[in-house]
């Protein structure tokens, strides 16, 4: 019975796996863009499998809600807001001698990698006692609140600094376009000569 | 039981993966997946070498709730930077402004 249930594991460990790089390729190499970030949701999706099987099912939830749900949604949006990322001329590197740098350097970290995961002795199984499915969550949330709470709350501020820093890329432009703000109550901005003449231009 | 090597070996030929489409593609929105892609190789490798690590801790999957916390934030800003790439050389191609250059001199 147990050489069968480690069977179907290792069956459904590589039809998950068959299924993940196949979407993967697919995410970059697809011709294209809106069917590869497609493909990039669904490989997302497929990934939350291998945290089931990792007896994890509160970050596959996380991966679902997250990457398929939030991410790659983010990107179809990208796709579609930028008009010309569906060009496919972009598929195409102009040079050959720069596609053949990128193979390589991809090859010598996939065989370094790949000398490490299969010649370093990993341990082939883990104690499915020590780990308790229905305390799982409330472990792993006072692991992450009770004695990592700090880490938790840096994060927070990394986040915040970047979504601040990414409304203020988006603002600088037009700031850039404006001179010093000049009046009696310091609000009053003068527009720059060049910015004034595209708007008549436009109106 | 699924040995450890095996989810390795998937977590890095992903990682590969990711490392090509961010060293030889163009496009920005390729590149971006591409980051992505590393960001789902590099979380399986977490959770299953804490799941396999004895005894049993939960650094791993504490570590990739705050990967894939950070991973949101740092789409959003890369689309933001995509959007004003795009903004500037009117396209998503990454060998624009050495073209731009080479023609305008700037």
């Amino acid at each position: 019975m147990q050489g069968f249930e480690t069977l179907f594991e290792q069956v459904e460990f590589i039809l998950l796996a068959g299924l993940v790089l196949i979407l993967a390729y697919l995410a970059l190499e697809h011709e294209d863009i809106v069917y590869a970030a497609f493909f990039f949701g669904m490989m997302a999706s497929v990934v939350a499998g291998f945290y089931l099987l990792l007896e994890a099912p509160f970050i596959a939830g996380m991966q679902i809600a997250v990457y398929t749900g939030g991410i790659s949604a983010l990107i179809i949006f990208g796709v579609l807001l930028l008009p010309r990322a569906q060009d496919s001329t972009l598929e195409v590197f102009p040079t050959s001698r720069a596609k053949r740098i990128g193979v390589l350097i991809t090859s010598v970290v996939m065989i370094l990698s790949g000398i490490l995961a299969l010649l370093f002795p990993w341990p082939e199984s883990f104690v499915s006692e020590n780990i308790n499915l229905s305390q799982n969550l409330e472990e792993l949330a006072k692991w992450l609140w009770g004695s990592h709470g700090i880490y938790v709350q840096m994060t927070a501020l990394i986040i915040l600094t970047a979504l601040v820093g990414a409304v203020v890329i988006m603002k600088m432009e037009k700031a850039e376009r404006l001179e010093p703000i000049k009046g009696e109550f310091g609000i009053e901005a003068e527009t720059h000569p060049a910015y004034t003449e595209t708007q008549e231009e436009e109106q | 039981m699924i040995p450890l090597s095996w989810y390795l070996v998937l977590a890095f030929i992903l990682i590969g993966l990711g490392v090509y489409g961010m060293m030889v593609k163009r496009n920005l929105i390729r590149v971006l997946i591409g980051a992505e892609i590393i960001g789902n190789g590099v979380t399986i490798a977490l959770v299953a070498l804490a799941l396999y690590n004895s005894p049993f801790t939960f650094t791993g999957q504490g570590l990739t709730i705050i990967i894939i916390a950070i991973a949101a934030a740092h789409t959003a800003l890369a689309m933001v930077l995509m959007l004003m790439y795009h903004r500037r050389y009117g396209t998503v191609d990454l060998g624009q402004p050495v073209r731009q250059e080479e023609i305008t001199g700037v």
